[in-house]
């Protein structure tokens, strides 16, 4: 195993002091996000209204109204992955917007927890300006 | 370090350059007829699976956890080539059953270049077989080991290896520099199946390809041999490869004949730059069909000779030689 140095992608740390707050950032900035590439998308296509989003995603738009405003909390996972898939984002960069992790990989980390919570801890020391790859080296043995 | 990435080994080697990666992978094709006659060279009919040999341990023979690396299916008689890619330089050994393909030398890490032992890519897009004479090769052909018909048994009179070794080492960073302004230029211009040896394979001089190795232009000083990848790439035999990892190996390629009368198209490479001299040694072993005549008193099955007339030019800019049967 190696680890290896992907460039491009900054994580932020928040710095949230309470657990109130912690929500409410959640809430503003998943929702902020979300109309910011909707609307985007709307300048050069009508069919990214609020309206015509909450249709296609199964949503009223009264609600997506609300959670753009950060006045409701997110939705569902598969609510969230219907949106990335909408407006062409990474579903688990909106899904960690959102505070949640993703089901599939919720399982893993459940099937060997000690491994992975050791793994993550470990990567949390590396430095933020980079993601950090896991990469399985064919390994060389003795010939 | 080596991945393995879509049936791919992936050498990168950040510590000598960022852009230092060459990949390798393993082609399906058919046997050409092994009746001393020169053939173009055959398409490429999809990669090999690749498999970790860790992944699968407990069903192996210990010598495979020994050596480590990557292991591939083979029926008996199927063919393959090598395909080489990536823009930075590299130089590439490669050995079948530690069995030099380009000198016919026993396996050693370094680099050679009297005579020279390895290929310079880009400039070489792949390896369809043995070095036997200038602008000409012998096709790898899978064989089990123990029969006496692998390269490596008809040179050492050991079946101890099989398989294929690989090393690769990138061009030193201050010769890329020097490489690429002139490249520049230039564009400018222009279960456990009883851990037996059953499932071991070796590779064997199969029908004669016109195909040239081309002589290193940059020199062995350019290459960095202080950071080389080495991998041992296993052949299981396509029986008993099921059994290892679950899954079926792809079926079998079709013959030289089926798939010349079918239309379907045979290619043939021109690149400028000159060739090696074939290796005496490899020049030298006895191909397979002759050597199934000479063991069973039999002909080699599906050998009928096949007169491609369907040749398509290929060149350096465009090397793509794929086939679909």
């Amino acid at each position: 195993m190696r680890l290896v140095k992907e460039f491009g992608t900054t994580w932020y740390n928040h710095g949230v002091a309470s657990t109130e707050s912690v929500y409410y950032t959640v809430h503003m900035l998943f929702g902020e996000y979300v109309r910011k590439k909707r609307e985007a998308l709307k300048a050069t296509d009508r069919r990214f209204s609020v309206r015509q989003v909450a249709q296609r995603i199964g949503v009223e738009p009264a609600y997506l109204s609300k959670i753009e405003r950060g006045d409701v909390a997110p939705p569902s996972e598969a609510k969230i992955r219907a949106l990335a898939n909408e407006l062409g984002e990474d579903p688990d960069v909106l899904l960690a917007l959102a505070g949640k992790v993703s089901s599939d990989l919720l399982e893993i980390i459940r099937k060997r927890p000690q491994l992975f919570a050791e793994l993550i801890r470990e990567l949390k020391t590396l430095p933020d300006h980079a993601i950090l790859r896991v990469v399985r080296e064919v390994r060389d043995g003795d010939w | 370090m080596i991945e393995l990435i879509n049936n791919a080994l992936v050498f990168r080697f950040p510590e000598v350059h960022s852009e230092a990666t060459c990949t390798i992978d393993f082609q399906r094709t058919l046997r050409i007829p092994d009746d001393n006659r020169e053939y173009p060279l055959p398409p490429g009919l999809g990669r090999f699976p690749v498999e970790h040999v860790d992944d699968f341990a407990d069903r192996l023979p210990e010598s495979w956890r020994q050596h480590g690396g990557v292991m591939i299916p083979m029926y008996q008689s199927e063919a393959m080539w090598i395909n080489f890619s990536g823009d930075y330089p590299c130089a590439v050994k490669i050995a079948a059953g530690k069995i030099n393909a380009v000198s016919g030398n026993a396996w050693t890490n370094e680099l050679g270049n009297n005579p020279q032992d390895y290929v310079v890519i880009p400039d070489q897009p792949w390896l369809d077989g043995f070095n036997v004479s200038e602008g000409h090769i012998r096709q790898f052909v899978a064989m089990p080991l123990g029969e006496g018909y692998t390269a490596e048994e008809q040179i050492t009179g050991e079946a101890q290896h099989g398989g294929l070794q690989i090393i690769v080492y990138p061009m030193k960073p201050e010769a890329y520099e020097q490489y690429r302004s002139r490249k520049q230029m230039v564009v400018e211009d222009l279960c456990c199946y009883s851990l037996s040896m059953d499932m071991d394979m070796g590779l064997a001089p199969g029908g004669l390809m016109k195909q040239k190795i081309y002589e290193d232009e940059y020199g062995i000083d350019s290459w960095d041999q202080e950071h080389g990848s080495r991998c041992f790439v296993h052949i299981a035999n396509s029986a008993v490869y099921e059994a290892i990892v679950g899954r079926r190996p792809p079926h079998e390629p079709p013959t030289a004949e089926k798939y010349t009368a079918a239309g379907l198209p045979w290619f043939d490479y021109y690149a400028e730059t000159k060739a090696l001299e074939g290796s005496s040694i490899l020049g030298g072993l006895t191909s397979l069909a002759a050597k199934v005549i000479e063991k069973t008193g039999k002909p080699l099955h599906d050998n009928a000779p096949v007169d491609p007339k369907l040749v398509k030019q290929i060149h350096s800019k465009n090397t793509v030689r794929e086939g679909e049967f």
